[in-house]
């Protein structure tokens, strides 16, 4: 897989290309607008890391060109400015998500291999933490290396989770997958479907754990040793 | 000494008025003066009219006498008006021919004979009425030869000057205090109107604050005389602006300049393998990190205007807060749950400020909670928001001095630079919102902040 990192700071994108290198990826870096430009031309990357701030030009210019060009590889911005109102713009002008300076390696990785999961994406469709394998295609779920039988909307909220391991999936995003598959009026409320995925994970002792925030929604996370 | 009077609607209108009530004097006292003298003349003329006609009805009969023969409607108005209008007539030798009462013919008698220019008479308290008359004594050819005329008249009881008189201050200047009346608000409203414009424009001004820094005085419409100042006031809030503009630059230019090599030095101490030293280095860069969050924060706050103008649901602001920040709650082993409201509640403010307020809040609950329990975080349907620890709570003594920069409570232990509370504080200012810290029951601290609902 090959990555673009449009980056001007010569330290910090010598460290992005040895830590995405050292995970598999193919990485180049452009360090002005002209070369990305030039390089989103040349080559069909599987997605790009793009800083806003370039000293021949603002970075948002070189996204949006390359939108106009019809590319859609995932374009994940970074920046180091203030974040409220330039999110807004950056998610407007078709980025696919958006990470302020400083950031942590990890954070930025498990970003990008998001991304490059969305449909369409080139990573494949299985998703990995603990001892937990997850095919969204096939969808099988894989505990320790068992098999373990899901109903369709216990299946649809676990991938949710896994798609966003570590962070909060918010009970409106789990509503909303499920208004789809759910032709029963008088289907179980989430918390009920929750509450039985939690022991199913147990039972077949996945390494994982689900977290509920209260008015809010729900984690998964590496269970605590 | 007489105060000044500062508006200047109502000091045109004071003097207007007093320019207008001397100018109508002066014009309704020259009317009737000019009136009275017109009428004077014309009761002259009148009177010698009368006298011609006197003498054109004075002829001769056989015995070559004088003799009066007036015409029956003439006769009859002066017997009618028998102590009204007199009259006598003499001939060239002194000798009445006819009076028409005895008393001006025995008063006539002893006057020498008139004169061919009119001679003008007043007489005081004459006759058995005792009335004053005014009258003219005229000499006048007729066919009995030279006659001296003496025709006279009531004085005052002259009906033409007193119905001029009376038609012009009952039918002309019964206008002009309308008049007046009617210039005083033309004058009065087109002071108004000039000065609309200006209440536009200080409306405009009392909208400007460090949220509005683009906005500039209404140029159009403003009065020529008011234009200098408000074109000056532009000129003042264009340099202000660019002022403000240097800030923003320099706060961003600091940002970037500060997050970069931050970014780097957290990117290699990633890759680094190594031991515990390590790990505590990189929880120094951690708060090294956030302090600098946290000083651009308030830098920004100091010289940035908060554009606190838009709705913001609050609900939906701490869920997405409590969301960001949960990861961290539970990998320090708390817990963290919004409670409340569970619906859109709206208040006017800025999402960004208000979310950055509400995250300093929740972190500085999830620092001093102890580990297992949780930070509850409520949104209220009245445009309230509270974070809620079980901590140690905050001594009363300590309440005050919370919200201060860099401030740290005695004997509690934590890694924040103080900042955190100071930020609150000033994004609950620039909101114009409040913020109080109570005890929680049975243990903990409890921050609510309140904004004005939409």
């Amino acid at each position: 897989m090959r990555l673009l990192v449009i980056e001007d700071e010569d330290r910090l994108s010598g460290i992005l290309k040895s830590k995405l290198g050292d995970i598999g990826f193919a990485v180049d870096i452009a360090s002005s607008a002209a070369d990305a430009n030039a390089a989103l031309e040349l080559i069909n990357y599987d997605a790009a890391i793009l800083d806003l701030g370039l000293p021949d030009g603002d970075g948002l210019a070189v996204l949006m060109a390359t939108r106009q060009s019809g590319k859609n590889l995932p374009i994940l911005i970074l920046t180091a400015r203030d974040a409220v109102e330039e999110r807004v713009v950056g998610l407007n002008a078709g980025a696919d998500d958006y990470l302020t300076k400083p950031f942590a390696m990890a954070e930025l990785i498990a970003r990008i291999k998001a991304l490059l999961r969305r449909p369409g994406g080139v990573l494949g469709m299985t998703l990995e933490a603990g001892n937990v394998r997850l095919d969204t295609v096939g969808r099988e779920l894989v505990i320790g290396g068992i098999p373990v039988r899901l109903s369709r909307r216990e299946l649809t909220i676990f991938e949710q989770m896994m798609r966003r391991f570590g962070r909060i999936v918010p009970k409106a995003v789990l509503e909303e997958k499920l208004y789809g598959i759910d032709e029963e009026p008088d289907s179980n409320p989430i918390p009920v479907h929750v509450h039985h995925l939690r022991r199913q994970l147990d039972a077949a002792g996945a390494s994982l754990m689900i977290h509920t925030i209260r008015g809010v929604g729900y984690i998964l996370a590496e269970a605590k040793a | 000494m007489t105060r000044r009077i500062k508006s200047l609607q109502l000091r045109l209108t004071v003097e207007l008025a007093a320019l207008f009530f001397v100018a109508s004097c002066l014009a309704v006292g020259g009317l009737i003066y000019s009136a009275a003298m017109t009428a004077g003349s014309l009761a002259d003329r009148e009177l010698g009219l009368r006298a011609e006609d006197l003498a054109r009805y004075v002829s001769q009969d056989e015995q070559q006498k004088p003799r009066v023969e007036l015409p029956p409607p003439l006769k009859q108005a002066y017997s009618e008006a028998a102590h009204q209008s007199l009259f006598a007539i003499r001939d060239k030798d002194g000798q009445l021919i006819e009076a028409s009462t005895p008393e001006i013919g025995a008063l006539t008698a002893r006057w020498p004979q008139a004169d061919t220019e009119p001679s003008y008479f007043r007489l005081s308290k004459f006759g058995p009425l005792e009335r004053d008359y005014s009258g003219v004594s005229i000499r006048l050819d007729s066919a009995a030869g030279p006659l001296s005329v003496l025709v006279a008249e009531v004085s005052g009881g002259n009906q033409l000057v007193h119905s001029i008189l009376r038609e012009f201050v009952f039918d002309i200047a019964w206008y002009v205090p309308p008049f007046v009346a009617l210039a005083l608000l033309l004058a009065t409203l087109s002071v108004r109107r000039s000065l609309l414009p200006l209440r536009a424009a200080s409306a405009q001004a009392s909208a400007i604050g460090p949220g509005s820094i683009a906005l500039r005085l209404p140029e159009a419409d403003v009065p020529t005389e008011a234009l200098p100042l408000v074109v000056a006031v532009n000129h003042a809030l264009d340099r202000l602006e660019q002022g403000f503009v240097i800030q923003r630059r320099f706060t961003a230019n600091a940002a970037h300049e500060l997050r970069t090599p931050l970014t780097i030095i957290t990117a290699r101490l990633d890759t680094l393998e190594g031991n515990g030293q390590l790990s505590a280095l990189r929880e120094e860069v951690a708060r090294m990190n956030r302090l600098v969050e946290q000083l651009l924060c308030v830098a920004r706050l100091d010289s940035l205007a908060l554009d606190v103008s838009s709705p913001v649901d609050l609900h939906q602001l701490a869920e997405e807060v409590v969301g960001s920040i949960a990861h961290l709650a539970l990998s320090a082993c708390r817990t963290i749950a919004l409670t409340g409201a569970d619906y859109p509640v709206l208040v006017i403010g800025n999402p960004g400020a208000i979310a950055d307020a509400l995250r300093n809040l929740i972190e500085n609950a999830l620092a001093h909670t102890p580990p297992e329990s949780e930070v509850v975080v409520e949104v209220g349907p009245e445009g309230t928001i509270s974070v809620q620890d079980s901590g140690p709570g905050i001594p009363a003594e300590d309440r005050p001095h919370i919200f201060e920069r860099f401030w740290r409570g005695k004997g509690v232990r934590t890694n924040g630079a103080g900042l955190g509370l100071a930020i609150v504080m000033e994004i609950v200012r620039a909101h114009g919102a409040s913020i109080t810290v109570t005890e929680r029951v049975p243990r903990g601290a409890r921050f609510d902040l309140r904004f004005g609902t939409a």
